[in-house]
């Protein structure tokens, strides 16, 4: 079984990063919304606020950090700038199709996110509800991810990414133009690789 | 036990396919708009009419340096309004999974994993899918009902350039005049010509 430091160190290899062993191993989470609504993630993660929209000052590592893509997750960011499910404010019939682009290579391609619950992500696990008065469960708030299938895809250190996505309505076909008070947020989860001095400086 | 990119190298290096490409999850979909009521939905089948939202292939098969383990079958059926129903409503019903000339999923029942059966094959979905709160009307953004969604216990890949289609079989199905939607979800490649992230 390929584990996520064989991968991490498979491609450290074949990309000549020969340090990349020798760094702190860690688990990590990078996000961004769209607030230009430009269709882009991560782009221009530079200009957005942390930590109220982006975790990132670039949308790339530096030397000797990288990210192990395990799960990709949407959402949404509300009016009131809160993070909110995506299918509460698009509905469930909205898919998201997007792409992940790491340097000049697209690493997952048209994969959809249906905001009724994205497979393997074993629908109701996620669910959580609004309380009616008899404290019933009265809605579903699906899960809106991608679980990476075997070994998840890297992100190198120094390698510009981004996500490009479109909404379309999966009943008309109809895209779904994102808007203010919709913004569209997505995070990379996954085993991080962090830069650590071996020699004191 | 054999992962998901073991048992794909394997079938791609028995029937001569090239290995390379860059390794990701692939999950491809296709749309049936206004089924009706019918005993057989066949999906990938049909791209003409189609936009990118409603399926992400424009034939029934992968590219010639494209394959891909199917490990989740996903299926949802939305009102012309987008409300999720249950698919097909809560009677038997079943899936099959045809690659090239072969069946390799057959007669799969796909009522237990969803609607008010609650007895999903696995162990991690928590009621099967149930519906709740029965007081209340689905709509769009009131979503009473989860997808109907299948994990496989083995990989079943779809090599390269190989037609494949999924047909689900019932006694007049009630699918409406919205949309049924089919996805298939696994491990994949797709083409490359330098490394693999």
């Amino acid at each position: 079984m390929i584990t996520a430091q064989d991968k991490i160190l498979h491609v450290a290899n074949k990309l000549g990063l020969t340090s990349l062993k020798d760094m702190q191993a860690s688990t990590g989470a990078v996000y961004d919304v769209d607030t230009d609504l430009s269709g882009q993630i991560f782009s221009a993660a530079t200009r957005h606020q942390f930590p109220s929209v982006t975790n990132l000052t670039d949308n790339q590592f530096e030397v000797n950090e990288a990210l192990l893509v395990e799960n990709i997750t949407f959402f949404c960011k509300d009016e009131a700038g809160l993070i909110t499910n995506f299918q509460n404010l698009y509905n469930s019939n909205a898919v998201i199709l997007f792409d992940l682009v790491i340097g000049n290579k697209r690493v997952m391609k048209d994969t959809p996110v249906f905001a009724a619950g994205s497979p393997y992500t074993f629908a109701n696990v996620g669910q959580q509800g609004s309380l009616d008065a008899g404290n019933v469960v009265s809605k579903y708030l699906p899960r809106n991810q991608v679980y990476m299938e075997g070994a998840g895809v890297l992100i190198p250190p120094q390698v510009q990414w981004y996500v490009q996505y479109t909404i379309y309505n999966v009943v008309t076909g109809a895209i779904i133009p994102p808007t203010a008070g919709k913004a569209l947020g997505c995070y990379l989860f996954g085993t991080k690789v962090l830069l650590n001095f071996n020699t004191s400086i | 036990m054999a992962t998901q990119p073991q048992k794909l190298a394997y079938v791609d290096s028995k029937l001569g396919a090239p290995n390379g490409g860059q390794q990701t999850t692939r999950i491809l979909f296709n749309t049936i708009e206004n089924p009706g009521t019918t005993s057989a939905l066949t999906f990938f089948r049909n791209f003409q009419g189609l936009t990118n939202g409603q399926t992400n292939l424009t034939q029934n098969r992968l590219d010639s340096m494209e394959s891909m383990v199917i490990k989740t079958i996903w299926l949802a059926q939305y009102t012309s309004a987008g409300a999720l129903q249950s698919t097909g409503g809560f009677v038997g019903q079943t899936v099959s999974i045809i690659v090239g000339n072969q069946t390799v999923v057959k007669n799969l029942p796909i009522a237990f994993n969803q609607g008010i059966a609650g007895q999903a094959f696995d162990r991690l979905h928590d009621n099967g899918g149930g519906i709740l709160d029965t007081s209340n009307t689905e709509t769009a953004n009131f979503q009473r009902f989860q997808p109907c969604e299948i994990r496989l216990l083995t990989d079943i890949v779809i090599p390269p350039q190989v037609a494949f289609e999924v047909r689900i079989d019932s006694n007049s199905g009630v699918y409406g005049s919205g949309a049924v939607v089919c996805a298939l979800s696994g491990y994949g490649k797709i083409f490359s010509a330098g490394n693999s992230f």
